[in-house]
């Protein structure tokens, strides 16, 4: 989603004590050791994008569920049977394609902000969604909102918040790369305008600037790490040691740009190196993200967090099988490939 | 047309005075609200483990959606087809000889043959009349061959017997000669595919399998010689062999 690779430095805001700092840069490839025994949820990474070598580096770091937002693929789609072949492949193929790693995967649906200004396609869309918003393990709308800030963004945003309130779904907010603070607010406050409870909604891509007034109207706060055009890690430390865990939660992002499945096991780790309480990073990087999008009724913890359950079907023959029969973990280290 | 009056018994036997109503309720609908009944049955009906009939091993909520696909228009199972996550492709798979017109659906059979997601090939390999019905020789043995190839085990297959032909047992040596070129199995079972249709190629096949180390392949080339001397002799004795081989994790 992160198409503006300038590299500006790292805005912080905050700053570690020079101690600080030198253990983190010293614990780079060794981040594992400071996460033992922890799980992660991220809610907000685009694994279409992704190859299988990420998702055994995530089932690896301990990551058991993740969300996969529909978004844009990079160039705009010229029709509707791209839109439906995409949302399938959300939650057929990719949902398989995971449970091979065992983890478990879910998604949200929607319209781009990016695409909602092509409006006579947009139309066909928003026809389609229905349909695809009240399937098992879609948790919610998304990611919807302003990129532009133009009229079509603003009507088709509309249109799904309305969609997320008749069926009861939470709705993840992508908020503006420019002009993100105005975006934020204007995005909340329509939120609010059409009775969606605060709590049904996750305000994606915040920052220092962004995060009080989040907090402070009732919203869950999510935070990118993304390198370059969204939070650095450390800036993401020094957030939580400000506000607290409370609904605050960390994810990736990670997609077709420069970035980073791990951030949030890195993160984790960070945190865990400037003594942030176990338990604020058990919220950040995996409880509030479960309880936020939960709220779908299509979350069981118990789904995932002993492995995956072996469907019935797969039962008799484990379900490691993908084409021909291939185990999908291949040790890497090996320089015989059989 | 499968005509199964054990759907409507499965669902009286296993819903509750809530799901019942609910299904009442969504089976007076047509076109896309049915559809839309389909997608939506699990937030309404549980996953309860059926365990007679028909549908042992099924859950409840497949049995419901299969009882609303019945009702459901040719466009609108398309639009299914189209649109399933991967449960809903399972029962859409599970549901195709209960259908009206079931070999309209043919294309839908095949696909789900070529589908990498494990559970829906299961759905149409295994415990499903659908292929035994409605394939071609071709797609048979493709079904068949798939699943050799994907080291699952085909006794689970319907028809297997009844659908042996003679193009599959020569397929399956040309398959076993490339294993074996590889260091590599098929798994022992597979071989009660061609007593009936026995050829120089495949006598030396079964003789190398009996000399085998594996003492499942020296079984398998035994049961084959037994039932080209007195067919029919051999059944139930190959159960023996009915399981999956992790023919890949040496």
């Amino acid at each position: 989603m992160c198409q503006e690779h300038k590299n500006l430095g790292n805005p912080s805001h905050f700053e570690g004590t020079e101690q600080e700092k030198t253990t983190a840069h010293a614990v780079d490839g060794s981040f594992a050791q400071y996460t033992q025994g922890m799980k992660f949820f991220d809610p907000h990474v685009h694994m279409t994008s992704r190859t299988t070598d990420d998702y055994q580096a995530l089932a690896d770091a301990g990551v058991v569920a993740l969300i996969e937002p529909a978004f844009w693929l990079g160039q705009p789609r010229t029709g509707l049977a791209s839109f439906k072949d995409y949302f399938a492949s959300l939650v057929g193929w990719e949902r398989f394609r995971s449970s091979q790693f065992g983890i478990k995967h879910y998604c949200t649906i929607g319209l781009n902000s990016r695409e909602a200004n092509h409006e006579a396609l947009a139309e066909q869309v928003m026809e389609i969604l229905p349909l695809f918003l009240q399937k098992e393990g879609v948790v919610g709308v998304g990611e919807i909102g302003f990129d532009d800030q133009t009229a079509a963004e603003e009507k088709y945003y509309r249109a799904q918040l309305e969609l997320a309130k008749e069926m009861n779904l939470p709705v993840q907010v992508h908020t503006p790369h420019r002009d993100k603070k105005k975006g934020t607010e204007r995005s909340m406050a329509i939120a609010l305008e059409h009775g969606i409870a605060p709590n049904m909604v996750i305000i994606d891509h915040n920052n220092e600037e962004t995060v009080k007034s989040v907090l402070d109207q009732g919203f869950y706060a999510a935070f990118t790490i993304y390198p370059f055009t969204k939070m650095g890690n450390e800036r993401m430390v020094e957030i939580v040691k400000q506000y607290g865990p409370e609904r605050i939660m960390v994810n990736s992002a990670a997609d077709w740009g420069i970035s980073d499945p791990l951030a949030i096991p890195k993160t984790a780790a960070l945190m865990k190196i400037k003594e942030i309480p176990d338990e604020h990073i058990r919220l950040v990087t995996y409880q509030n993200a479960l309880d936020a999008f939960a709220q779908s009724g299509q979350i069981q913890e118990s789904d995932f967090i002993n492995g995956l359950e072996i469907d019935q079907t797969q039962k008799f023959n484990g379900n490691t099988v993908l084409r021909g029969g291939q185990a999908p973990r291949v040790n890497k280290d090996s320089l015989i490939i059989r | 047309m499968k005509t199964n009056i054990q759907i409507a018994e499965t669902i009286a036997a296993y819903a509750n005075a809530t799901e019942s109503s609910w299904i009442a309720e969504q089976k007076v609908l047509t076109g896309k609200a049915l559809a839309l009944a389909f997608i939506k049955a699990p937030r309404f009906i549980s996953k309860a483990l059926i365990e007679v009939g028909d549908f042992k091993g099924w859950t409840l909520d497949q049995v419901v959606r299969i009882d609303l696909l019945t009702q459901l228009d040719e466009a609108n199972v398309d639009l299914l087809f189209e649109t399933a996550e991967m449960q809903e492709a399972v029962a859409l798979t599970r549901s195709l000889s209960y259908l009206n017109n079931p070999e309209n659906f043919l294309l839908r059979a095949t696909d789900a043959v070529r589908s990498n997601m494990g559970p829906v090939f299961d759905a149409i390999a295994f415990g499903n009349t659908y292929p035994k019905d409605y394939f071609s020789e071709a797609a048979w043995n493709q079904l068949v061959l798939k699943c050799i190839f994907n080291d699952k085990a085909i006794h689970q297959i319907i028809g297997l017997d009844e659908r042996a032909n003679q193009e599959l047992a020569n397929t399956l040596s040309d398959f076993a000669h490339e294993r074996w070129s590889a260091g590599r199995r098929v798994p022992s079972q597979v071989w009660r595919l061609v007593p009936k249709f026995m050829n120089e190629s495949l006598h030396a096949d079964i003789e190398k399998l009996a000399q085998s180390e594996n003492p499942r392949d020296v079984l398998a080339a035994s049961l084959v010689k037994q039932e080209v001397q007195n067919p029919g002799s051999t059944q139930g004795l190959w159960h023996e062999l009915e399981k999956p081989e992790p023919i890949y994790s040496a």
